[in-house]
């Protein structure tokens, strides 16, 4: 079944389209919603909420319609803000343990589930300290906590390492991949950071300017791609890239001696210093990479939808 | 097992209905309000009156106790309409205070922490969020307004040697229509407000300045322009009007100054609809985390 389902979905918000004609089908275990600033990131989990309406189109999550089934899909939802977003006066498990309640759990096993999720993301220490004593990383994990208690078929991480220190947002990463590991919840994480999606999630979904600009599966995307050479060299430039193309290589040259070339799987960096020294061609600098995420990211960034104006959320 | 050794695991036990999730809403709504000692010794000053007023009815009903305590005052104390317009005025002013005191209580923590988004991500809606809220206050203020003064009907009812109850039956269904009005629009005004004001204290003085601003206003410009709708600002006097209207109380104001019952009704709804439209903008707007 899929996750998230967008047919033409469409979310305008004060006079102007944030979303538009958004249509896909993410079944991933790991979701990442990714997208530079104003791209619609937070609407469209907003609208998965039932928040927003959809002007047109629909969003489904497990088959539920968000304009329709908005109790039941929050009901099936555990959802991590952005933002600072708890009462600071309570104490850690009396907070979670009231989230799951509202989420329809019995008292008594709202606070048992309280009780364990604290402990499931570290927080089982400082468990009856106020929330507002707590430092930014625990009031992060805390929002991860009551996301996680009641036992979320989907939970949505708005961007979960913001503000985090590099240990903190290690331990973040590890939570959630324990939880991808698991395979009980779907994650669904948004996030700038392309790092985190990179560790975490298994697809992808990326948003420009409040269209799709790539929906892929990260690693069979890496899989489908091929190497990428970057040389810088010295001599006949235009013969070596003669030379490399007859190998089957696709090549480019830029002033300054600089070449981009991509291979085929059959093609080793070694051949490439062969043919430089057939070609009398010194080869001065030499990347090779695989393609990444960033990679993916920014090729869904260069191609620029057909859209007259800039939105913003 | 011990709970630090549990790995995560999904929930398979039953759920509560819909409607007990607002239950959830309004129980801690309660022990917000009761964290404080204030508010304890705010309700034991609300509940002083009734107890005061019981007395009275004993000795108004017991020429034996009247004798002995009141000496030759025999006439003194008469349980009447205008007794039980001084119970239910004594007790809505008392819950004009508890309300100030207790609605930013329930209210302004949520908002203060921008708690909205996390809650209303819960199979909670928009109406069961105020609704919880709103029994929550509701209730509180009924402990103080027609429950004792119901109870305070009932005894005197009980102790009166002659048939009492079916004659009078005018004042209880007034106390208990004045004090369910005056709690209605209290709750929803003291909520809306709350909402507004992100820090308690302030809140408490702008619920107080609600009330009393406008019968200023109100008293200023009846004055200026010779007219008795300036009244229709005057919270306080529209109330005590339409209390001794419903309990059937001598009118204490001049005729010229008595204001229709439909005018203050509509008054009192305007009030309400405006204090729902704000609690929806408020709650509406922060719903959503806007990073």
């Amino acid at each position: 079944m899929n996750v998230i389902e967008l047919d033409r979905l469409e979310v305008r918000l004060g006079g102007r389209t944030v979303l538009e004609g958004l249509s896909g089908q993410l079944r991933g275990n790991a979701i990442g919603l990714l997208g530079p600033n104003g791209a619609g990131k937070s609407t469209l989990i907003h609208t998965l909420l039932g928040f927003y309406t959809p002007s047109r189109g629909a969003a489904r999550v497990f088959g539920i319609d968000t304009r329709q089934g908005r109790v039941r899909i929050r009901q099936r939802i555990g959802y991590m803000p952005e933002n600072d977003s708890f009462i600071g006066n309570m104490s850690g498990v009396r907070f979670v343990r009231y989230m799951a309640e509202l989420a329809g759990l019995p008292a008594a096993d709202a606070l048992e589930r309280a009780h364990e999720a604290l402990f499931y993301v570290g927080l089982g220490e400082v468990r009856y300290r106020k929330i507002n004593t707590y430092s930014l990383g625990m009031k992060q994990l805390i929002k991860l906590a009551q996301a996680l208690a009641h036992g979320p078929q989907l939970l949505i991480l708005d961007e979960p390492t913001n503000g985090l220190d590099p240990v903190a947002r290690q331990r973040m990463i590890q939570t959630l991949q324990e939880i991808r590991k698991q395979g009980s919840i779907h994650l669904l994480i948004s996030s700038h950071l392309l790092r985190d999606i990179d560790d975490t999630c298994d697809e992808v979904l990326i948003l420009k300017q409040g269209r799709i600009a790539a929906l892929c599966n990260i690693e069979a995307e890496r899989r489908s791609h091929r190497n990428f050479i970057e040389l810088e060299a010295l001599g006949a430039i235009d013969l070596f890239c003669d030379a490399v193309r007859a190998l089957g290589c696709e090549c480019a040259s830029f002033p300054g001696g600089r070449v981009k070339l991509i291979m085929p799987d059959a093609i080793e960096p070694r051949d490439l210093y062969r043919v430089a020294h057939e070609n009398g061609v010194q080869i001065r600098r030499m990347d090779s990479r695989r393609d990444s995420l960033e990679d993916i990211f920014l090729r869904a960034m260069d191609a620029v939808p057909e859209r007259r104006e800039l939105v913003g959320i | 097992m011990s709970v630090y050794r549990h790995e995560y695991r999904a929930y398979a036990g039953r759920l509560t209905s819909p409607l007990a999730r607002v239950g959830v809403l309004t129980r801690y709504a309660y022990a917000e309000a009761w964290s404080s000692r204030i508010t304890t010794a705010l309700s034991v000053v609300a509940l002083l009156p009734p107890v005061v007023y019981l007395v009275a009815i004993y000795l108004a009903n017991n020429p034996v106790a009247r004798l002995v305590i009141l000496s030759r005052k025999n006439s003194l104390i008469s349980i009447d309409a205008s007794f039980f317009m001084t119970v239910l005025s004594s007790q809505c002013w008392l819950a004009l205070v508890l309300t100030a005191w207790v609605a930013p209580r329930l209210v302004s923590f949520d908002i203060g922490d921008n708690a909205l988004p996390i809650l209303l991500s819960h199979p909670i809606s928009r109406f069961g969020y105020v609704a919880g809220k709103f029994i929550a206050l509701f209730s509180f203020l009924s402990f103080i307004t027609w429950i004792p003064s119901i109870g305070l009907f009932a005894y005197q009812a009980y102790s009166s040697p002659v048939p009492w109850a079916g004659s009078h039956l005018r004042i209880g269904m007034g106390l208990l229509a004045g004090s369910l009005v005056w709690i209605v629009v209290l709750t929803l005004l003291g909520l809306a407000l709350s909402s507004w004001v992100k820090w308690r204290v302030v809140a408490t003085g702008v619920i107080f300045a609600a009330i009393f601003v406008p019968a200023g206003i109100g008293g200023i410009a009846s004055a200026i322009l010779r007219t008795k709708w300036g009244l229709l600002m005057n919270v306080p006097v529209m109330m005590t009007q339409l209390w001794q209207r419903m309990l059937g109380a001598p009118q204490i104001m001049l005729r010229d100054l008595t204001l229709p019952a439909g005018a203050i009704g509509a008054v009192l709804l305007l009030l309400c609809a405006l204090s729902l439209a704000m609690l929806n903008a408020r709650i509406r707007a922060r719903e959503v985390v806007r990073g």
